[in-house]
This record gives structure tokens, sequence and C-alpha cells, in this order.
């Protein structure tokens, strides 16, 4: 089922597809859907990024049911229907947890999902399943080691340079109240909160060859 | 006019698609049932609040979680969303508006806005105020409204003790106001103690008091019917 599964998604527009196995990691209502579906998108700035990952959950959700299993789609971060009942239980999951889990990448200094072949340009979705899926080795330690582009370029010094590990949870990677500040003063500008440097300046992943290691 | 034929398919879709928690099959159910000019009212407790019943056996029986129910109410609120501008007012007799909301300190609110949804599907005038409902604003608001209905709802002991409250002041402004109480910490005793009308355990039990008390109303709109064909 796994092959399948991935083949599917694969073939209609995920860049990556991992499968996390969270047992005992899940609390609450949702206890019972011990295994995610981590789907990423690589983003290139494409205004359709968000419809692939909707179609793409969608269709997550679907091969499952139809194969008789529970799902719960977690929606992408950036469409979140506000005043829907299950939008409730959508903070109990996190998508860079899921997809860490799934060994798709880890967490790099900025705070973001960074993919080795991707860096930090994928857009995530998760789905949670009791399917029987297997699942993949989990990513334990951050790659980011010396290289503290990110932390350089940032232009609100938010980034505390600290690495992410599997092992200690809870470290403060960003300063979000100063990520966030400097994000709304381009609201005049462009309309809505907006930055991405670090972003743009991750080597991994990058496609010129600028700065990359 | 519609095929009986027709009609059961479509009251079938519309409650395969709640039970299946489907939200594009419901909204599309729901703009047939439109197109092909079906009555609103019997897709809604035909269709809809049929697919929430089994949905409410379900999750008795432990086949359905909280993810489930809730994703199931939302497909319900996508098909009522469409059909609701086209239901004509039903006769029961009553007058049915209501006040609801939880509780001052109280951020819980997804048992609240189940008990909601099922005021919503029965046809009355509903007033939400929310979550962390400041006590004075349910009075004022029932006065505002005159509605016949208040309920509250809390999740934690602590909010709880301000339904007391929240109850003294309704009586003493409006002695025939009916007050439900609902939420984790509340029983029958509480309820009792506290001079409440109703109660309801939890989300699972208000899913299933509210059920019960659309179907009710859907045998009291049986009768009204039978005797206006008479």
């Amino acid at each position: 089922m796994n092959t399948e599964l991935r083949t599917e998604l694969l073939s209609h527009g995920a860049t990556v597809v991992g499968i996390a196995g969270l047992h005992g990691y899940i609390s609450g209502d949702i206890a019972h859907l011990e295994t995610a579906v981590s789907i990423g998108v690589d983003r290139r700035l494409n205004e359709d990024t968000l419809s692939i990952l909707m179609r793409l959950q969608k269709r997550t959700v679907r091969f499952l049911k139809s194969r008789g299993y529970r799902t719960l789609a977690i929606p992408p971060d950036s469409d979140r229907k506000k005043g829907t009942f299950v939008s409730k239980l959508y903070s109990l999951f996190n998508h860079k947890m899921a997809a860490t889990s799934a060994g798709l990448g880890w967490i790099g200094k900025n705070g973001l999902l960074i993919s080795p072949k991707y860096g930090p340009r994928l857009s995530l979705a998760t789905v949670l399943t009791d399917a029987p899926l297997v699942s993949d080795t989990p990513t334990e330690n951050s790659q980011c080691h010396d290289c503290n582009l990110c932390m350089t370029y940032c232009p609100s010094q938010a980034i505390t340079g600290r690495e992410w590990s599997r092992s200690i949870p809870f470290v403060e990677l960003v300063r979000l109240t100063a990520c966030r500040t400097h994000k709304e003063t381009k609201r005049s500008t462009v309309g809505k909160p907006n930055c991405g440097l670090c972003i743009n300046i991750c080597p991994y992943g990058r496609r010129d060859d600028i700065g990359s290691r | 006019m519609v095929t009986e034929e027709k009609k059961k398919e479509l009251l079938a879709k519309l409650r395969n698609a709640v039970i299946q928690y489907d939200e594009d099959s419901s909204k599309e159910a729901a703009n047939d049932v439109l197109a092909v000019g079906m009555d609103a009212n019997d897709a809604i407790f035909n269709g809809l609040v049929s697919g929430m019943e089994e949905v409410g056996r379900m999750f008795e029986a432990q086949e359905y979680f909280v993810p489930e129910l809730l994703m199931c109410a939302d497909a319900l609120y996508a098909g009522l969303d469409i059909l609701k501008p086209h239901v004509k007012q039903l006769d029961l007799g009553v007058r049915g508006s209501v006040v609801i909301g939880t509780v001052e300190g109280d951020v819980h609110d997804i048992g609240k806005n189940i008990v909601k949804m099922m005021f919503d599907v029965a046809g009355f005038t509903v007033y939400d105020l929310g979550r962390d409902v400041p006590l004075d604003k349910f009075v004022q608001e029932q006065m505002k409204t005159d509605s016949d209905l208040v309920c509250l709802s809390a999740m934690m002991t602590t909010t709880m003790t301000g339904m007391k409250k929240v109850i003294d002041d309704l009586r003493a402004k409006n002695p025939n106001v009916k007050i439900m109480i609902g939420g984790a910490p509340v029983s029958q005793d509480v309820a009792s103690k506290y001079g409440a009308d109703g109660y309801a355990k939890d989300a699972t039990n208000a899913l299933k008091d509210a059920i019960n008390m659309i179907t009710a109303l859907k045998k009291m709109k049986d009768e009204v019917e039978a005797k206006k064909s008479k």
C-alpha cells in the first residue's frame, strides 16, 4: 500500500511524500490516528502550490477512505478554514513534526523544514490515518552545522543560531515576535506580512550556485 | 415534479455525505435538491439530520471519534447553508429563539457549537455569543432579543460557578425564561442546585439530546402536516 500511495501522489504533483509512525506521540481525541502521511510540494514561488496541496490531500483521503481507514486531513497552514468545527483540531498536530518524523528533512536554524534536496522550499500538508502504512526513518539531527547564512541575512536578527535536534525539543530557534514585527512592516507594500529572506538564502536546494556549499 | 425515486436518491446522497464527512458531495446534493425543486425541509430532516443521527449512533458505538464527528458536522453545515434560505417556516407552536454561549473564563466551545448546530437545523433563531462571554452579556442579550431559551456551557469547574450567577440574574429579570446548561463538569445535581431547567452532560450527550429534540420536532412537524392534509 505504501508504494501505491506514494506513486499515486508523486504522479499527481507531490515533490516528496513521507510516512511517519507516531505511535504513542499522539494525544487525546486523535490518539487512534497514529500514522501521518506528510506531503511536500516544491513551491518555486508558484501561486498554485496551495491548490495542488489541497488536491493531493483530498486524493490521499480518498485513497485511504476507500480502503476502509480513518483519516484526518490537516490542511496547509495558509489555508486553514476558520470557523469550521474541525479547525479546532488543526492545532493538535504540526506539519513540520510530521515531516521530520517521516524523514523528509530537519528543522533548520531558520525554524523551517529543510529537505536535503529542496531546502526550505517545500509547502507541507499532513494527513493523519490509522492505516497500517510502513513508516520511514525519522530525521534525528540538524544538518545545518556551521552554516549561518540565514542568521546573517535575517533583517530582524530573529534567528538565534541554535541547532535543532529531535532529542532536545522546545529550543528557541527563531524569536517569533522579532520575525513577525519585521514581516508586518511589509504590509504597506505587498498588502500582507512578508519576508522570506531566510528561505532564499538557504544553500540547500538553491538553484543558482551562489552561496552554496 | 420530482419523482419518488430521484427524491430517495438525493436524500440518500445527503445522508451519506454527512456520514462519510464529504463536504463536496453534501454541497452538490444540496444544490441538486434545489435544482429539482424538492422541499428543503424534507432534505434537511430526512437527509442531513438522518445522517447525523447515524453519526450519533456510530459515535456512541465508538466507531467514530471526535475528529470524524466534527468533520460530519462540517459536512452537515455545508449542505445546510445552501438549503436554509429555502426553508419554509414551520408552524410548530413554539417560537424558537435561543441565546447560547460559553461562560466567562472558558474558551472550550466544541460542545456548544454542536448544540448550536442542532438548534440551527431545527430552525431556531440562534444568538451565538461565542466563548469567554462576560456573565452580564447573557442577561443583556436575553432581554434584548426576548429569547425563550438560554444555553450556557462550561468545560471547567472554575468557570462553571459563573453559571449560577447568570441563572440567578436571569430568573430575577425574567422568571419565565428556560435555561439549559452543559459541559464536562456539569451534572444533573449541579443543574438542579443551580436551578437550571435542562442539562446535557457533554458534547456526546448534548448531541444525543439535541437529536432527540429534533426527532420530537420532526414528529410534531409530521403531526401538523397530517392535520393539514385532513
